[in-house]
């Protein structure tokens, strides 16, 4: 297709966007941490910092390992068997996708936090910070890796079956190598989320010796103020997170098999498969419902173990003025404005970036449109404050910084649409005196609908939920329901828990509300 | 020595997708399971492989029963319509699969894997990736490494499928002679007669989920016994009782087929035999003609196919000709 002005124009727009917001940060950053005198040498020499370094790693390959190990017997169940309820779990399994980190993190406080439902404390250990790392990826291995296998696995473990090969030789022969890339994926994926883990150890394990990189470059900007250290910790992170990704996609390509798609319906498990399977959803609901229903039970709970209250809820909904806390209905209005403006914001990037890709002669800004998705929310946080102080007051610096988080999700959803808009369409439009303006309005965007509304549920829910940018770039007078639970949780003090976790129900039951209603509004589409 | 089938049955929920089905396969002998698509063809096929568990009925190899038996245990080589190749293993590793299963040694297997595909005409292609490979190609690996343990039975569910129209008439006849010279009794799945009548000497054809007919190719092509047998098999001149009332020599009880094949077209002049007929429409297929002839004294109308040397000249709509059916061209069909 011949590449247009408007997609040539968007590009433009596009590039001029992440040049400002995002690589000039970044550039500041790199800058910051050479000009600081010393900075580089004064991290590399203090054991501290290679201490953190080892942690981060540590914890991020425990992480992923515990995750493959639980999730892999759910992958393969998945793939190789139809069930009951199958499809309704599936959709269960985006819950953790778009729970925002400080939910979760409430969840698993209100499960084994010192006020837990467990009457188990493990807050600051490193087995808490774990569950809520598996309780994130879980999911993914199941869904990436049974999603992978799904369409070919079964006819070829019934070709396996018959040249003599029983269930566990047909796991060990096919299966297992069959998967090996998607696991491959799915573990980088999950090694990447648990070495940038932010919100989850901040809620968990607030203490130094738990603390990641993340974590670090936060309390040395927010309330060390070593500037130098911190930016060179983070060009640190940023070079290793891009060295782990570049390995990914150099394997990925290696290893990667177009897997044929059978058309043969699953069977259903039967005998020691119908049991493991089992086993597996019981997991699986343990793993994903129990925090989030420990949130709300909690929540609900008063003062004297009474049940249903609403105590909690009213204690959250006081403006507390000594302490500077927002109230509920003030950090509500602040998460619903910069949510709405952030995922505005995120569509015209994304769909910018998509359509200068596909229609503009911009190629470069699809793999580009993906670093947003590598850099931490932490690092852009961080690079905001050097790099635009005076966005920092501004009650633009958060919409702007969510969107330049959530518009990768934008663009990697309008890609593969507008790719498959069928171009003699266009071509129909066009020979009926249709100009391209017009044709972008009546023909393409109608087509876009579904796309666009699952984008925007995705950068909602993740502007709803952003903590570790939104922490560095707050004032109180902008506090986002995140920032506002996490302020409560940091003061001693049963009224101020039991704030956090009404706050942090409704935060989660606002998300839930809206990805549900765009996901519906997308699908019904079709 | 046989492969029996007793009174298989398999359900899903209203759908009888096979519906009591009895079968005998002996030694070395390749039955062609012909069927309209969704008559349960491969449905059966799947239980005899093992891969489905049938609701009803046995199956028993040389007198042992089978039925609970895993597939795993069976040793039944099975083709795939999809082929259903390992992505994940080159062509040798594919072929050698069943062998490692079995516990071969590492250079019997690699003996058996080259002998294997020399057999399919794919010799020394063992290192290949089998994404590299042709859909023909794919087809013959599958064929290979289904062969390579030596199976009991073969199964084959429209291996040829897939393939285009060229490949598929030469795999078509390259297959016959292939099982017609292996010591291995084989199940060819089909909806494709001409495959069918091809690969295997007894044909059974199905019908919503039974047998509607199982005997030599013979048999079955020229003797079909229902009206429904007649059509599928792609006679066109089945006719109902009552349409025979003026036909002299037709079967008068129940419907009857009419072989065109058996018939003579005679010079209108020729006022020794026959009937007159006239032609109602002349169409071609390749060098065949193919007319519609309607016989005023019978009240009936007929297909006939033939090659010019058995016609009077090039024909014509409105033609005036005569029509020569001796009484064998008859055959009563059961009412069904």
């Amino acid at each position: 297709m011949r590449p247009n002005a408007l997609g040539a124009l968007l590009g433009v727009a596009a590039s001029a966007f992440l040049a400002v917001f995002f690589l000039y940060p970044l550039a500041v950053i790199l800058a910051r941490s050479f000009t600081d005198g010393g900075a580089p040498a004064q991290v590399a020499s203090n054991p501290y910092y290679w201490q953190r370094l080892g942690f981060t790693a540590g914890q991020a390959l425990l992480s992923t390992v515990l995750t493959v190990a639980l999730g892999l017997p759910g992958a393969l169940l998945f793939a190789r068997y139809d069930f009951r309820g199958k499809r309704f779990l599936n959709a269960a399994f985006t819950i953790p996708f778009v729970m925002p980190t400080v939910v979760a993190g409430i969840g698993f406080l209100a499960l084994f936090g010192p006020r837990g439902l467990s009457g188990l404390d493990l807050r600051n250990t490193l087995l808490l910070v774990l569950l809520a790392h598996v309780f994130y990826n879980y999911a993914i291995v199941v869904r990436v890796v049974g999603g992978f296998l799904e369409g070919a696995a079964p006819r070829l473990l019934e070709a396996a079956s018959t040249l003599g090969a029983g269930s566990w030789r047909a796991t060990l022969r096919v299966s297992l190598p069959l998967a090996m890339p998607a696991l491959l994926a799915a573990a980088t994926l999950v090694f990447l989320f648990c070495f940038t883990s932010f919100g989850v150890i901040l809620i968990l394990a607030p203490t130094p010796r738990l603390a990641t990189l993340e974590v670090e470059i936060y309390q040395l900007t927010a309330h060390l103020l070593e500037l130098g250290p911190a930016a060179v910790l983070a060009v640190a992170q940023l070079v290793l997170v891009g060295l782990v990704t570049l390995v990914y996609t150099r394997a990925q390509a290696r290893l990667a098999l177009a897997l044929p798609a059978y058309r043969s319906a699953l069977p259903r498990p039967r005998g020691a498969a119908r049991l493991a399977l089992g086993l597996q959803l019981l997991l699986a609901a343990a793993l994903i419902l129990s925090p989030l229903a420990a949130l709300a039970v909690g929540a609900l709970q008063g003062a004297g173990g009474s049940f249903p209250s609403f105590a909690n809820l009213a204690a959250a909904l006081r403006p507390s003025g000594v302490l500077g806390f927002a109230s509920l209905g003030l950090a509500l209005r602040n998460s619903l404005l910069f949510a709405s403006l952030s995922t505005l914001l995120a569509l015209l990037i994304g769909f910018a970036v998509a359509y200068a890709v596909v229609r503009g002669r911009w190629a470069a800004l699809d793999p580009l449109s993906l670093l947003p998705l590598a850099t931490s929310p932490v690092t852009l946080g961080f690079g905001y404050l050097l790099a635009f102080p005076a966005l920092v007051a501004h009650p633009w610096g958060i919409p702007i910084a969510h969107a330049l988080i959530a518009f990768p999700f934008v663009a990697r959803s309008l890609l593969p649409a507008l790719r498959g808009l069928d171009p003699t369409l266009n071509a129909a439009a066009a020979s009926l005196g249709t100009g391209p303006l017009r044709i972008l309005g009546r023909v393409e965007l109608p087509q876009l609908r579904s796309a666009l509304l699952t984008a925007a549920s995705f950068a909602f829910a993740v502007s709803m939920g952003e903590f570790g940018a939104t922490l560095l770039l707050v004032r109180p007078r902008y506090a986002t329901l995140p920032v506002a639970i996490y302020d409560r949780l940091g003061r001693p003090g049963p009224q101020h828990y039991g704030a956090a976790l009404a706050l942090a129900l409704v935060l989660m039951l606002v998300t839930g509300a809206v990805m549900l209603l765009l996901q519906r509004r997308g699908r019904s589409e079709f | 020595m046989s492969l029996h089938l007793h009174e298989l049955r398999k359900h899903y929920g209203a759908t009888r997708a096979v519906d009591g089905v009895t079968l005998e396969l002996d030694e070395r002998e390749t039955l062609a399971l012909l069927g309209p698509s969704g008559c349960g063809k491969s449905t059966l096929l799947r239980l005899v492989a093992g891969l489905e568990a049938p609701d009803a009925g046995h199956l028993s190899l040389d007198g042992s029963d089978i039925t609970q038996l895993p597939p795993q245990r069976r040793r039944f080589g099975m083709v795939f319509q999809d082929y259903a190749l390992f992505p994940h293993l080159d062509v040798g590793q594919n072929v050698a699969f069943g062998l490692v299963e079995l516990r071969w040694e590492r250079a019997a297997q690699r003996e058996r894997v080259g002998e294997l595909l020399e057999l399919v005409g794919l010799a020394g292609l063992e290192r290949r990736r089998v994404q590299q490979l042709s859909g023909g190609q794919q087809q013959r690996v599958a064929l290979a490494r289904a062969l390579a343990p030596r199976p009991e039975v073969l199964l084959l569910d429209e291996p040829l499928s897939n393939l285009d129209q060229t490949l598929r008439e030469a795999l078509k006849d390259e297959l016959s002679g292939l099982l017609s010279s292996l010591p291995v009794r084989a199940v060819y799945v089909t909806h494709d007669q001409s495959e069918a009548f091809t690969i295997a000497r007894r044909v059974a054809v199905m019908k919503s989920g039974r047998l509607a007919q199982v005997g030599t190719r013979e048999e079955v092509l020229e003797h079909p016994r229902t009206g429904w047998l007649a059509h599928f098999l792609g006679h066109r001149n089945v006719f109902e009782a009552a349409d025979l009332a003026r036909v002299p020599g037709a079967p008068q009880r129940g419907p009857a087929l009419l072989r065109s094949d058996l018939t003579r077209v005679l010079p209108a002049a020729d006022g020794g035999g026959g009937t007159d007929a006239v032609v109602r429409g002349v169409a071609r297929d390749g060098l065949r003609w193919k007319l519609r002839l309607a016989l005023p004294d019978w009240g009936i109308e007929l297909a006939w196919e033939g090659y010019d040397r058995e016609l009077p000249g090039a024909p014509t709509e409105g033609q005036q000709l005569r029509l020569h059916v001796p009484a064998e061209a008859w055959q009563e069909l059961d009412g069904a």
